[in-house]
C-alpha cells in the first residue's frame, strides 16, 4: 500500500468510525425521546383517570348528601304541616269544649258511654274537668240508662273532678280503679293523630284532592 | 516500501487528526444523548406541573357545583307545589282528623 493509499485509509476509517459513533448516539437519542414520550403519555393518561376518578367520587358524595339534605328539608316542610293540621284540630276542639252545647254534651255522653262499654263491671267513676261536671250532671240520668241499656246490666256512675287540667272529655275507671279508660280530648286527639298521622299525610300531600 | 522522516511525520499527524476527528465525534455523540435525557426529563417532569390538571379539576367540581345547584331548583318546585297543594288540603285534612278524634266508638 502507498503512503497515500494509508493516508486515506486513516482519514476514511477515522470518518467511518465518527460517523457511527455519531449514528449510534443518535439512534440512542431517538429511543430515550421515544421512551419518555410513551411513558409521559402513559402517567398522564393514568393521572387523567386518577384525576377522574377522584372527580367521580366526590361529586357521588356531595350529591347524595344534597339530595339527602333536600330530602330531609321537605319531610320537614310536610312534617310542619301534618303538625299545623294538629295544633289546629286541638284549637278547633278546645273551642268546641269551652262553647259547650247540645252538640258538646252529645260527645260528653258518648265518651262515658265509651268507657264504661269497653271495661267489665257495673260501677264506675267518671272523672271530669269541672266545667265538663256541670254538664254532665244534668245528663247523669240519661247517660247511665243508656249505659245500663248498652250493658244489659245495672250500672252506677259516681261523677267526680279530674285533679289535672284538661281540655275536656272523660276518664272512666272501675269503682276499684284497677281499670281506666281515658277518654280526655287530649288522649283522643293523641290517639287519631297517632292512628291517622298517615293517612293526613296522604290527604294534605296528594295532588288534585282538594276538591274531592 | 521507502519513507522518509517528513512523510512519516505527516502520516503521525494524519493519524492524530483521525482520532481528533474520533474524540469529536464521541463528544458530539454525548451531546447529543445528554441533550435526549434532558428533554425526557423534562417531558416526564413537565406532566406533574401540567395546569392541565388543575383545569380539569377545576371543570369537575364546576359540574358539581352546577349539578347540586339543579338539585337545589328541583327542590324549591318541588317544596313550592307540595306547600300549594298542602294549603289547598288543609281544611280537608283538619276536617278528617277533628272527626277521627270525636267520633265515639260504641
Amino acid at each position: 500500500m502507498s503512503l497515500q493509499a494509508l493516508q486515506s485509509e486513516i482519514e476514511r476509517k477515522a470518518q467511518q468510525e465518527a460517523a457511527s459513533i455519531l449514528e449510534t448516539a443518535r439512534v440512542e437519542a431517538e429511543k430515550i425521546l421515544a421512551e419518555a414520550n410513551a411513558k409521559a403519555a402513559n402517567l398522564r393518561d393514568e393521572r387523567t383517570k386518577a384525576i377522574r376518578r377522584e372527580i367521580d367520587a366526590k361529586e357521588k358524595a356531595e350529591l347524595a348528601i344534597a339530595r339527602m339534605d333536600r330530602k330531609g328539608d321537605l319531610l320537614q316542610v310536610k312534617s310542619g304541616w301534618t303538625k299545623r293540621v294538629f295544633e289546629e284540630v286541638e284549637k278547633r276542639v278546645t273551642k268546641m269544649a269551652e262553647n259547650g252545647g247540645r252538640e258538646y254534651d252529645e260527645l260528653l255522653a258518648n265518651l262515658i258511654l265509651e268507657g264504661v262499654t269497653k271495661m267489665n263491671g257495673s260501677k264506675f267513676i267518671v272523672e271530669t274537668n269541672p266545667r265538663d261536671k256541670e254538664a254532665i250532671s244534668h245528663l247523669l240520668g240519661t247517660i247511665t240508662e243508656r249505659a245500663s241499656k248498652a250493658k244489659n246490666d245495672k250500672i252506677t256512675l259516681h261523677l267526680e273532678t279530674l285533679p289535672t287540667r284538661t281540655l275536656g272529655g272523660a276518664v272512666v275507671s272501675t269503682e276499684d280503679r284497677l281499670q281506666y279508660f281515658n277518654n280526655t280530648l287530649e288522649a283522643r286527639l293523641a290517639a287519631a293523630s297517632q292512628k291517622l298521622e298517615g293517612t293526613i299525610r296522604q290527604i294534605l300531600f296528594e295532588p288534585g284532592d282538594a276538591n274531592e | 516500501m521507502s519513507i522518509d522522516i517528513k512523510e512519516l511525520q505527516d502520516l503521525i499527524a494524519r493519524e492524530k487528526n483521525a482520532e481528533e476527528e474520533v474524540r469529536k465525534a464521541k463528544e458530539q455523540a454525548q451531546a447529543i444523548l445528554k441533550q435526549a435525557r434532558e428533554k425526557a426529563e423534562a417531558a416526564l417532569g413537565a406532566i406533574e406541573s401540567d395546569p392541565t390538571w388543575e383545569k380539569v379539576k377545576q371543570a369537575g367540581n364546576d359540574e358539581i357545583a352546577r349539578k347540586k345547584a339543579e338539585i337545589q331548583e328541583n327542590h324549591n318546585r318541588n317544596s313550592s307545589s307540595l306547600e300549594k297543594v298542602a294549603q289547598q288540603n288543609l281544611e280537608k285534612a283538619i276536617a278528617r282528623l277533628f272527626e277521627e278524634t270525636l267520633r265515639g266508638k260504641l
